[in-house]
């Protein structure tokens, strides 16, 4: 195993992470405001690929096509893409799962959604056929780095390079802009959301039209990163996407980002590399998982003393305390024991709170979300554990192409049953 | 005898105590009567003695057994047996399923015997039946007659309120917990539930109950507690407690309290 | 029925009172009747040979369908790779009952055998999925029935990769082989009715109703003494079993299987079927089967066989070319047409063609906790009446 090939895997496994992050955001963000699986979100994929692919091939673009000119036309291609497939995302929206929202039943939907996926494939299929479809060479980009014997083409870092782009304007908008906070607001909870004014139809469409959007241009991106498209290409890459939602913690948009990465990269390395450091890079994943869990702790620890402080007056006035409410600044409001704590958390990281968790502190309210955070990272620890053990057992050991597929299969399995609750922690409100 | 013992229970979420630092006991044969204000963590006690949320710390015993953190199935087995406020019968499943559902603890039946149905297991089935049928009948002709065999969203309200209680006790529970039995009931029917609930307790159970209506708690109850975010203010017999000041504080404010 | 004497009844409303009037005993014998004759009927011919092939290839559908209803309609629970645990029921009865290892087990030995493997099967996936949500496990049993699939087409030593296991012996007991379609059929028969007495007796029992009672209110139903976890993993081992008992028919009728016999689509098929069929009703169900596994076939024959043969070959000159190819080559466009199906079906009538009364509610209702107000009204002035009476 030499660095280049490990460089060419990982460079392609980021590449690969990119594509499902594009998809997957289209599926978490419905699941965190629907609750459930959008099985035609493969299916858009596709078609959104297909409908960029028909363009380009459609305007003819000529080799001799100066290069001012030929970007544009791609621009072109994506944005027609963008704009059909957002329009059939919201179609199947508004006919095949509006009218369900809000049912009982919570296998309705599901079935539903299943239904407009098999229509879709097989629409695909019947004006297309089964030859895979191919973008014209002309607007692949061809050109390549070679570093050692790796072999990084360009195409991969575009992909990287827009995929990075459209997470950080998705980040700031759900994060800033109004319509974004209307969306939070929305899958935190819909009745309430509805009755503070927020036309939730309008967030749901606009959910589904942005994560259709995304999906079209992961499909131009992954045809153009492969030279063919084929029609039922959906099925597998929903999957992955899905998974990868699910690893990161399903409704959290860095959750899905960082969750496809790993399914990418581990993909590539299940295949392309010996046991030993496939091992070693699940264990450091889990690992980092692990180190964040303590890292957003002080973060947690400080809402919880804005959150708590009314409570804490409270008591004190019950107490026969003089001292009224306004006049307390919140830091105040907490017990000497309980200050240290957060203070320590804040400032010295996540080490130094797992200590002073190990000694015991009960009252303290900080101590709760080390136990919650504990709680999550314990079955990293575990991951990383076996997997270190694995290495002696197994050093040698590597898995044949033949079954590339099964044990992709077989690890998105293990995932959705060990990791239910993804690396990062899921962000679904609970609703009793 | 005390038959239900809840020692030092807490429940946070997040930073939030939603009981705090609560001990009180139940004595075989009472009823007793949980108060306080929207909020004050009177359900959330009701989920923790059944088992729906593991307490933050704490322990419950039923009798000396200790059921902390035990699954509500299982707690249910052991022998309490409770009500929601939000009405949680089986919409879809007719009432006397919904009793025999609630009979759940208390039929014996493998799998073998569920799938082939053998002569002795009609039997059981029948003996079943009627026992749910004589439970139903408690509450008059509401629940029986033609009405056995319809689904429980056929019913008002109220009927499915009692079908809840019918179905709580058809197991024979310890411990029955009714959460807001006489919610949505107009004033004639909420005392008839009084005295129902009273004949329940007359019968041998021991009854927790969570209600709003001041007259059902004092008409019915034989001690009252009462909670205010989640922890105990006052303890006594239903008068002493309405007339408790830091009770009408916390209903009415302390302004009010004051001025009274 | 006041209500009904004071306005004429329309035609449809009589035809509707005249059917509920018959007793159900009177539907299932004939619909029993109708079943034991059916080889009969169709004896004559090579056409009927055909007919009678397809029927057994739809009892074997039914079996499945059953099976799959006891998760889908009774235990609301979505299994997208059913096909999985239909594969390892005929795999093991293909490879013990082939010339591939020279093994020539007893059939009835092996369709036992396929049925407690499937189940097994389903057992410890279920044991860890079950405690997942709803949908999750949705996902993980779609990739379990295609990571399935692709083990049984790359497991070259015990299946036979790609080329699938030839040569599968057909059954015999004690002697008597059971080698024709007529046989096949009868055997089939008696195995989906002695299904049928069997999940209805689990529907009138503890466990039953337990899973009905998870359906619909799953912390209740913990309240109230059920075990979930327990009663989710017997439905779907329960459930597995079924599909096994299916597979190992199916590898005997056949006696030749691929891995493309049980692809993602024959999964979402029989989903297809539950649903269409009425999810929760046993009629139901096998009646979504049977439509759905003959009309494709008969739409078919009716238009590239019977029609022509009585228009003239001539019939489809001035028809468009894609109506044309619709009628003609209908198993293209099949899937589309099933996932049409569902679709609609979920939208406009949820409960299925011959719905389960006490899911059609459920399927209808915005929220099972709230009653609608003109119910409410209705009730509580019955109530009020009751009070003057007293």
């Amino acid at each position: 195993m030499s660095v280049t090939s490990f460089l060419n895997l990982t460079v392609n496994g980021i590449t690969v992470g990119m594509i499902y992050a594009l998809i997957a955001l289209g599926y978490t963000m419905v699941y965190g405001i629907l609750e459930f699986i959008n099985f035609a979100h493969g299916e858009v994929f596709t078609i959104g690929g297909y409908f960029g692919a028909i363009f380009l091939t459609w305007i003819i673009i000529q080799p001799g096509m100066p290069f001012v000119l030929k970007i544009t036309l791609i621009i072109l291609a994506f944005l027609f893409s963008i704009i059909a497939t957002s329009l059939l995302g919201e179609t199947v929206y508004l006919i095949a799962y509006k009218p369900l929202v809000g049912k009982s039943s919570r296998i309705g939907p599901l079935l539903s959604a299943i239904g407009v996926s098999i229509v879709l494939q097989n629409l695909i299929l019947l004006i297309f056929g089964t030859t895979p479809i191919t973008m014209p060479v002309e607007a692949i980009p061809r050109g390549f780095f070679i570093i050692g014997d790796a072999y990084i083409r360009h195409i991969g870092l575009i992909i990287i390079g827009i995929t990075c782009i459209s997470m950080f304007i998705l980040s700031l908008y759900v994060k800033k802009s109004r319509m974004g906070q209307a969306m939070r607001a929305t899958s935190q909870d819909i009745e309430a959301a509805e009755m503070m004014g927020i036309n939730t139809n309008r967030i749901i469409s606009i959910t589904f039209i942005i994560g259709s959007a995304l999906a079209a241009v992961a499909g131009i991106l992954v045809c153009m990163y492969y030279g063919t498209l084929k029609f039922n290409i959906g099925f597998l890459y929903g999957l992955k996407a899905f998974t990868a939602c699910v690893v990161g913690g399903i409704g959290s948009i860095p959750g899905a980002f960082i969750g496809s990465l790993f399914i990418g990269l581990i993909e590539n390395y299940s295949i392309g590399l010996k046991f030993n450091l496939l091992g070693i890079f699940v264990a450091l994943v889990f690992l980092l998982g692990t180190y964040y869990q303590f890292y957003l702790l002080p973060k947690k620890a400080k809402a919880g003393i804005k959150f708590i402080a009314p409570l804490f007056s409270k008591r004190e006035e019950e107490k026969g305390s003089l001292v009224t409410t306004e006049k307390k600044t919140k830091k105040d409001l907490m017990s000497m024991e309980e200050k240290e704590m957060a203070k320590k958390a804040y400032y010295f990281g996540p080490l130094l709170i797992f200590f002073n968790f190990k000694k015991k502190n009960p009252s303290s309210f900080v101590a709760f979300h080390v136990r919650q955070s504990i709680k999550i990272s314990f079955f990293n620890l575990f991951v990383f554990i076996t997997m270190i053990l694995m290495l002696f057992i197994f050093p040698n050991f590597q898995i044949s192409s033949q079954w590339k597929d099964v044990v992709t299969y077989l690890m998105l399995i293990l995932i959705l049953i060990v990791k239910p609750s993804g690396l990062l922690g899921e962000n679904i409100p609970e609703k009793v | 005898m005390k038959i239900l013992r809840v020692e030092n229970l807490t429940k946070r979420f997040g930073g939030l105590y939603a009981v705090n630092n609560l001990s009180f006991s139940l004595k075989k044969g009472e009823i007793l009567s949980i108060i306080g204000p929207n909020g004050s963590g009177k359900t959330t006690l009701f989920n923790l003695i059944t088992g729906i949320y593991p307490p933050t710390e704490g322990k419950i015993f039923l009798k000396d057994d200790d059921i902390t953190g035990l699954r509500p199935d299982k707690i249910a087995h052991k022998g309490i047996k409770r009500t929601f406020q939000t009405l949680r019968v089986f919409p879809n499943m007719t009432i006397l399923e919904n009793v025999l559902v609630g009979m759940h603890p208390i039929i014996e039946e493998n799998i073998f015997n569920s799938i082939f149905h053998p002569p002795i297991m009609k039997r059981q089935q029948k003996e079943a039946t009627e026992k749910a049928i004589s439970i139903l009948s408690f509450f008059g002709t509401r629940l029986t007659g033609t009405r056995l065999h319809h689904p429980a969203n056929s019913l008002s309200y109220a009927n499915r309120r009692r079908l809840e209680i019918c179905r709580a006790l058809a197991s024979d529970p310890k411990v029955l917990l009714l959460d807001e039995p006489a919610a949505g009931m107009n004033p004639k029917e909420s005392l008839e539930i009084m005295d129902q609930i009273k004949q329940i307790r007359d019968k041998g159970y021991s009854i927790i109950l969570i209600e709003h209506d001041m007259k059902v708690v004092k008409g019915a109850s034989n001690r009252v507690i009462a909670l205010d975010y989640g922890e105990k203010i006052a303890e006594g017999t239903p008068k002493e407690v309405s007339e408790h000041p830091r009770v009408i504080e916390a209903y009415l404010g302390k302004k009010v309290a004051k001025n009274a | 029925m006041i209500i009904m004497k004071k306005n004429d009844p329309t035609l449809g409303e009589k035809t509707k009172i005249i059917f509920m009037k018959i007793p159900t005993k009177a539907y299932i014998v004939i619909t029993i009747l109708i079943a034991i004759l059916y080889p009969l009927l169709i004896m004559y011919g090579t056409a009927g040979q055909l007919w009678l092939r397809l029927a057994v290839r739809t009892e074997i559908l039914v079996l499945l369908a059953l099976g799959l209803n006891l998760i889908i309609g009774d235990t609301g629970l979505l299994n997208l790779g059913y096909a999985a645990f239909f594969a390892v029921g005929a795999y093991l009865t293909a490879i013990f009952a082939s010339p591939r290892f020279g093994f020539d087990l007893p059939f009835w030995i092996l369709f036992l055998a396929s049925g407690v493997t499937a189940g097994f099967f389903g057992f410890l996936v279920g044991l860890p999925t079950l405690k997942l949500r709803g949908d999750y496990l949705a996902i993980v049993t779609l990739a379990l029935g295609e990571s399935t699939r692709l083990t049984l087409n790359n497991w070259d030593y015990l299946t036979n990769g790609p080329g699938g296991i030839p040569g599968i012996y057909h059954p015999s007991f004690f002697g008597y082989p059971i080698d024709s379609y007529v046989k096949f059929y009868y055997l089939t028969l008696i195995i989906i009715l002695i299904s049928i007495v069997v999940l209805n007796n689990l529907k009138n029992s503890k466990l039953g109703r337990s899973l009905n009672a998870m359906r619909e209110n799953e912390i209740a139903a913990e309240c109230m003494g059920i075990d979930t976890t327990k009663a989710k993993i017997l439905s779907f081992v329960i459930s597995s079993v079924f599909a096994g008992l299916a597979g190992s028919i199916f590898a005997s009728f056949q006696t030749f299987i691929n891995p493309t016999n049980f692809v993602f689509m024959i999964s979402t098929m029989i989903v297809c079927m539950v649903v269409l069929g009425g999810m929760g009703s046993i009629p139901g169900v096998i009646v979504g089967a049977i439509v759905l596994d003959t009309l494709p076939e008969i739409i078919r024959q009716t238009f590239s066989v019977w029609l022509p043969s009585v228009f003239g070959s001539d019939f489809y000159a001035n028809w468009p070319h894609i109506l044309k190819d619709l009628f003609i080559n209908f198993d293209r466009y099949r899937m589309l047409f099933f996932g049409i199906l569902i679709v609609l079906v979920i939208l406009l009538k949820p409960e299925g063609l011959i719905p389960n009364k006490r899911r059609q509610k459920e399927l209808r209702e915005t929220d099972p906790r709230e009653i609608s107000e003109s119910e409410k009204t209705l009730f509580d002035v019955e109530e009020g009446k009751m009070d003057v009476k007293v």
